[in-house]
């Protein structure tokens, strides 16, 4: 599973930090609206209410007035006979004083028109319909009524709209009806101008849902604009909230109108919350903004500390020998986890020279438990070859392998010393390939091919011998030919190189891969690996031997060290 | 670097808010101008009330004008650029000519003004919203109205005004399509007069006594009608002609009393105001119509025997508060 890139701590601190406010704010926001809203919707249910009572009483006042009107026009017509100037002083005064007064009419029993008086206007001579007056409808309103709004009908060239008040006159004279028509002047002018909220209005309807008045009448008479007066008809009074309108409903005391108050939830309470959540908004902004500023701040002095200690941490990783700690400051916390960190660098060092210093005695020690048991193999057949030239009278030649195995057990012994002169060194190698080429019975020539000026530095003892060996056992042994082994010494820059030739069966790759990482396996003699374990322990990484080996050509040793004047040089190291 | 990013961030948000809130303030009243073929009539009074309501619902500078007479078509052009140059955003429009109006409204549109056409159509593709009544229809409905009033023959004489008034010549063709269908449909007299009631009053009284045989008179709006009616009257031909006519008028509405007018075509010419000025602020705001499709104000019948029913009175008599 692929494991996401961790969060640096100052992101988690803001994220975290952001979300919790965040979140707390918009609750708070959002818990509060809620109140608020509610309140507003009471508040405008409310104000809806009062506008609608307060319409309502006026209309009352008014049919109260003109009941009052009425009752002076019964009394005038049942006191003033017909004709007489009293009446028509009368009507002549009350339709100057009252312009709502269309006119007024009286009937005959039979519904014939007797009277009619309006200002500036008198009937048609043929009336084609009289919708202020119908005898047909009568029957059911024996007390009188209030009409629906008609058209004025019974002049020429006068059409207004008017609601007729009819009420039935005292049995005895003539007139039986008189109807009242009232145009809508005083309370259109009202009811236009009871505003709720920005847009909501007032009308005016009867009980069974017929508009008296509205507004809008006219937008409503072309059909632009409907009321669904039917559902309201059919509730009682009350304030009801439906789909953002809010419908406040008042029967007028002593009429059958109801006066409708129309409001809209939306432009009523929105615009006041907008405005509150806008103010929220702004303040949790801040509040929000606070938040982050101040978890940044946090955030950085906890991290910067840290982060320094990251970066020592770093260093430390890469060159541990060499570095040295600088404690960082910050929170008590931090300086702690900073001592800490400066005594285990201290701690690592200290183990790091011990560890080293141990790998070095292991490999002296390693080297000289090897020294002391020198290959019986070899010793038996060296001893074997000069007991049998012994026997042959090749006493000469005896000598000589007797001097060289001594030469060979002298330098192996050297007194402890782990470093000894280049000289000493190619002693060594020479008796080693003196014996060896004895034994081998001159399959092999050797040659040395040195820089005198080398001599006189110092190498590792017993570098040379495995790789002579190596080049015997597996280059030269393999071959039919005779064999050659070259061993050169020169100077180049600070260094000394050896090379070790032969050429040999050669090796592959991975033999020498092989030879480079295995310890010998026989436990005989020392193996080319802990030779280039010491040049490595004891010149360092750069130091050491590589090998190059060509099949059927042959194979280079080369064995690269400093140039190495006195014994303690490397030895501290 | 990572603080500067947030606290970029948060101006941002709090910018946006103000700017938010800044919009919220309601915007500038719109100027929207109304150029009618005639102030006059009762008709247009009823169009600039329809008009004058819209604009006050939506915020509207409403500036209404319009020619002394229905001919005037040159001073309706440069009612129309006069508009353009006092800054009309858009223009509710009703064209005398279906032809020489057409330049005006182009020139109009090329500055960048919404045409909404109510009414009388003009030959141009600069047009946004077509408003009115359906003119076929509407003759149809005369021819029918005529055809309904009586039985027999008939002779017909048909004032019309003028021949350049799309909806005037619409209304023609619709009547003599309907017509057409009829076998009992004799002669077809057409007089084309100016759109007063005089004009057309003294040519139906010559039409009429230069032929005595016509029995059906079609005047095709509020002046031509209320003169054909006049006319029937002057001459006391009430009883043997009858009088078809469009739109309310007292004058056609007394005479219709009196059986002298047989019918009357009512168009809604409140709605036609109303609809024009609330389709032009619909169209400032972005919304846009098919020009094509026209957005048809109801029409109906009115005869003596409905012209008291409810529908009657609301169709014939403006509610108009003292």
């Amino acid at each position: 599973m692929k494991r996401r890139k961790p969060w640096s701590m100052t992101a988690v601190l803001v994220v975290v930090m952001t979300g919790v406010v965040l979140g707390m704010v918009l609750c708070t926001v959002a818990l509060f609206l809620g109140t608020y809203r509610r309140s507003i919707q009471r508040s405008a249910q409310t104000s809806s209410r009062q506008a609608v009572d307060q319409v309502s009483n006026t209309v009352a006042g008014y049919v109260d007035d003109m009941g009052g009107v009425m009752s002076l026009v019964e009394a005038t017509l049942q006191t003033a006979p017909q004709g007489s100037a009293v009446r028509e002083e009368f009507f002549d005064n009350l339709l100057k004083i009252r312009s709502d007064v269309a006119a007024v009419t009286t009937y005959s029993a039979d519904g014939e028109l007797l009277n009619c008086w309006a200002l500036d206007h008198t009937p048609r001579e043929e009336i084609h319909e009289n919708l202020s007056f119908n005898r047909e409808t009568l029957t059911d309103y024996a007390g009188g009524y209030i009409s629906q709004p008609h058209v004025e009908s019974i002049f020429e060239g006068w059409y207004p709209w008017v609601v007729t008040m009819l009420t039935p006159l005292e049995a005895g004279g003539e007139e039986a009806w008189v109807a009242v028509d009232l145009r809508f002047g005083s309370i259109s002018s009202y009811i236009n101008n009871v505003g709720i909220g920005q847009h909501g209005y007032c009308f005016l309807m009867d009980q069974s849902g017929g508009i008296l008045y509205h507004p809008q009448q006219q937008l409503i008479y072309s059909r632009l604009k409907t009321e669904d007066t039917g559902a309201l008809a059919s509730r009682p009074d009350g304030v009801y909230g439906e789909n953002n309108v809010i419908y406040a409903v008042q029967t007028v005391e002593g009429s059958p109108w109801r006066v409708v108050g129309v409001s809209y939830v939306d432009e009523l309470v929105t615009a006041n919350v907008w405005e509150v959540t806008r103010l929220l908004v702004l303040s949790a902004m801040a509040i929000l903004l606070a938040a982050l500023i101040s978890s940044i701040v946090i955030s950085r002095a906890l991290s910067r500390p840290l982060k320094g200690l990251s970066a020592a941490m770093r260093q430390f990783e890469r060159r541990a020998d060499s570095f040295t700690y600088a404690p960082v400051g910050g929170a008590l916390e931090v300086q702690e986890l900073s001592e800490s960190f400066g005594h285990m660098v201290v701690k690592i060092q200290q183990l790091m020279d011990t560890v080293r210093r141990e790998e070095i005695n292991l490999r002296k020690t390693e080297l000289k438990a090897l020294q002391a048991q020198i290959n019986p193999h070899f010793l038996y057949n060296t001893l074997d070859s000069i007991a049998w030239m012994c026997e042959q009278g090749r006493n000469a030649e005896a000598v000589q392998m007797v001097n060289a195995l001594a030469q060979l057990f002298r330098i192996s012994i050297s007194r402890g010393h782990e470093l000894i002169p280049i000289r000493s060194e190619l002693r060594h190698a020479e008796s080693y390939l003196k014996i060896q080429k004895h034994r081998y019975k001159n399959q092999f020539s050797y040659r040395f091919d040195v820089e005198e000026g080398c001599l006189d530095f110092l190498c590792n003892k017993i570098t040379l011998q495995p790789i002579i060996e190596n080049a015997i056992y597996h280059g030269i042994n393999g071959l039919v030919d005779e064999g050659e082994i070259v061993i050169t010494l020169r100077v180049e820059g600070a260094d000394v190189i050896f090379t070790v030739s032969d050429n040999g069966v050669g090796m592959d790759a991975e033999q020498i891969e092989a030879i480079l990482r295995k310890e010998r396996s026989d436990h005989t003699g020392i193996g080319i690996k802990n030779v280039n374990d010491r040049l490595k322990i004891y010149f360092g990484e750069g130091y050491g031997i590589t090998i190059h080996s060509e099949p059927d050509e042959g194979t280079v040793v080369t064995i690269r060290m400093p140039q190495v004047r006195e014994e303690g040089e490397y030895e501290n190291r | 670097m990572k603080t500067a990013k947030f606290l970029g961030l948060g101006i941002l948000c709090l910018g946006l808010l103000t700017g938010c809130a800044a919009n919220t303030l309601s915007a500038a009243p719109r100027d929207i101008t109304l150029v009618a073929k005639s102030t006059e009539t009762e008709f247009w009074q009823s169009v600039f009330a329809g008009a004058r309501a819209a604009a006050s619902e939506y915020n509207v500078n409403l500036t209404i004008v319009g020619p002394e007479t229905e001919e005037d078509y040159e001073t309706q052009n440069a009612l129309i650029k006069s508009a353009v140059d006092q800054g009309a955003e858009a223009l509710v429009f009703s064209a005398i000519s279906y032809t020489e109006n057409a330049p005006a409204i182009d020139a109009a549109a090329e500055a960048g003004v919404k045409i909404v056409v109510i009414d009388s159509d003009v030959d141009s593709e600069a047009v946004g919203v077509r408003i009115g009544t359906d003119n076929i229809e509407a003759g149809y409905m005369a021819a029918q109205a005529a055809l309904d009033a009586r039985e027999g023959e008939l002779i017909v004489g048909i004032i019309n005004y003028d021949l350049g008034s799309r909806n005037g010549q619409e209304r023609e063709q619709g009547l003599r399509e309907r017509l057409a269908q009829e076998a009992r449909v004799g002669e077809i007299y057409t007089l084309n007069v100016l759109a007063e009631e005089d004009d057309a009053r003294e040519k139906t009284m010559a039409l009429l006594q230069a032929h005595p045989e016509i029995n059906v008179v079609v005047g095709f709006n509020e002046p031509t009608a209320v003169g054909a009616a006049q006319a029937v009257e002057a001459l006391a031909l009430g009883e043997t002609v009858d009088v078809v006519g469009f739109d309310s008028n007292v004058k056609t509405v007394d005479l219709m009393q009196t059986g002298v007018v047989s019918a009357l075509i009512v168009q809604n010419p409140y709605a036609m105001g109303y609809l024009g000025v609330e389709a032009a602020c619909d169209i400032l705001g972005g919304e846009s119509f098919d020009p094509e499709q026209l957005v048809d104000t109801a029409t109906q019948i009115v005869t003596q025997e409905n012209m008291f029913s409810l529908e009657g009175q609301k169709a014939l008599f403006p509610f108009d508060t003292p």
